[in-house]
């Protein structure tokens, strides 16, 4: 036998503990702002799509990267031209998407659930900025977590394969969610 | 410059799983009655879905290795390496929903809210549990599938949970919290 369950839970349950403090933090966000998101649910709808993405291009980005490190080429600076370029494709590619898919939560929204649900009305231009705001905003923070721990891991001779995903999705739940109330705040001003 | 092929290869990979990510929102723009009458509710919604996304996606690739290792392969998919992992997963899920609920419980009483702890607590395991089995389940035949066809697991597992585990699990704590609100 490989594999044996008790291991399996050994290895995976201080990560994952590590993992749920953060996120029960996240969780404590959403609570405290419990009544924005019953005002406008059309944020509570985009929280997980905010959330997905950022954890995805900073997977993707943190994949990349420890591709190069492994492979050499890109070098162990933080003036790197490499990690630069790449750094700032997954902006313009974050930028690119969060617009897209702010436009099918406002028609999904506007089709589906506007009507069920008692909610204030957000304008399409004011919608999109927040989102599109919060996601650059979240992308560039996510970015910079995934080149300091894809560096950091691999200096330490810890494969950054491992150690990126979990370590930016976790952190980019919080920020997402702390970055859209707050960019919700600056343009609606609740 | 390879920024082209960057955008061409990730960019509808991303709209595909923001578009899973959406109809998961939705299922959570449906729930608001039942965030209005569970306090607390709200805040386990960040932890269990990490929780799925960590678990199902590590099974999903032990299995692919599993698989590259030799242990599992079409003819003898169902048998005792298969059974540890499952069991190890399902065991993982029930330990760290419990975590998350008594979390949820415990961050509320610091900040001052006093929580009913069987009842958030009871939801979440629940939850995790029934969201653990269902995508268990879902693995192994995505697995299978990936078998027959002569596919390497790798490549397909980790994306399509990573759309539908979101989804499904939602789903479940929807399911379990209207439960709950009705027997209790």
């Amino acid at each position: 036998m490989i594999y044996s369950w008790k291991k399996i839970v050994k290895h995976g349950l201080p990560l994952l503990s590590v993992t749920i403090f953060i996120e029960i933090a996240a969780g404590q966000l959403l609570q405290g702002n419990e009544e924005v998101l019953m005002l406008f649910p059309i944020f509570l709808i985009s929280v997980p799509v905010i959330n997905s993405v950022g954890g995805n291009i900073g997977s993707i980005l943190g994949a990349r990267l420890a591709s190069g490190l492994h492979v050499g080429y890109i070098s162990l600076s933080l003036k790197d031209k490499e990690m630069h370029d790449n750094l700032f494709m997954s902006l313009l590619l974050g930028g690119v998407t969060y617009i897209v898919l702010a436009v099918i939560i406002y028609l999904v929204y506007i089709v589906f659930l506007s009507r069920s649900s008692a909610g204030g009305d957000v304008g399409l231009v004011d919608f999109i900025s927040i989102v599109f705001l919060t996601g650059v905003l979240l992308v560039f923070v996510v970015s910079i977590v995934s080149v300091f721990t894809a560096f950091l891991s691999y200096k330490k001779g810890v494969d950054p394969d491992d150690m990126v995903a979990p370590v930016v999705t976790t952190i980019g739940d919080v920020m997402g969610i702390l970055f859209l109330f707050l960019l919700i705040q600056i343009v609606l001003g609740v | 410059m390879y920024a082209k092929e960057m955008v061409k290869q990730s960019l509808p990979l991303l709209i595909v799983c923001g578009l899973g990510a959406i109809v998961a929102g939705s299922t959570l723009g449906l729930m608001l009655d039942l965030f209005r009458r569970i306090p607390g509710l709200l805040i386990v919604i960040p932890g269990i879905i990490a929780l799925r996304g960590n678990i199902s996606t590590a099974l999903g690739s032990r299995l692919g290795s599993a698989y590259h290792l030799g242990v599992i392969d079409e003819g003898n998919l169902w048998n005792d390496e298969l059974k540890e992992n499952i069991l190890g997963s399902l065991v993982l899920s029930f330990f760290v929903s419990l975590i998350i609920g008594v979390f949820a419980f415990l961050s509320s009483f610091l900040l001052n809210v006093y929580l009913d702890p069987v009842k958030i607590i009871f939801i979440t395991v629940l939850a995790g549990v029934i969201s653990a089995l269902v995508q268990t389940v879902m693995t192994v035949g995505i697995i299978f599938l990936v078998f027959k066809r002569g596919y390497d697991p790798d490549n397909i597992t980790g994306p399509v949970l990573a759309t539908f585990g979101d989804i499904i699990t939602i789903c479940c704590i929807f399911f379990v919290a209207s439960l709950v609100e009705v027997m209790l």
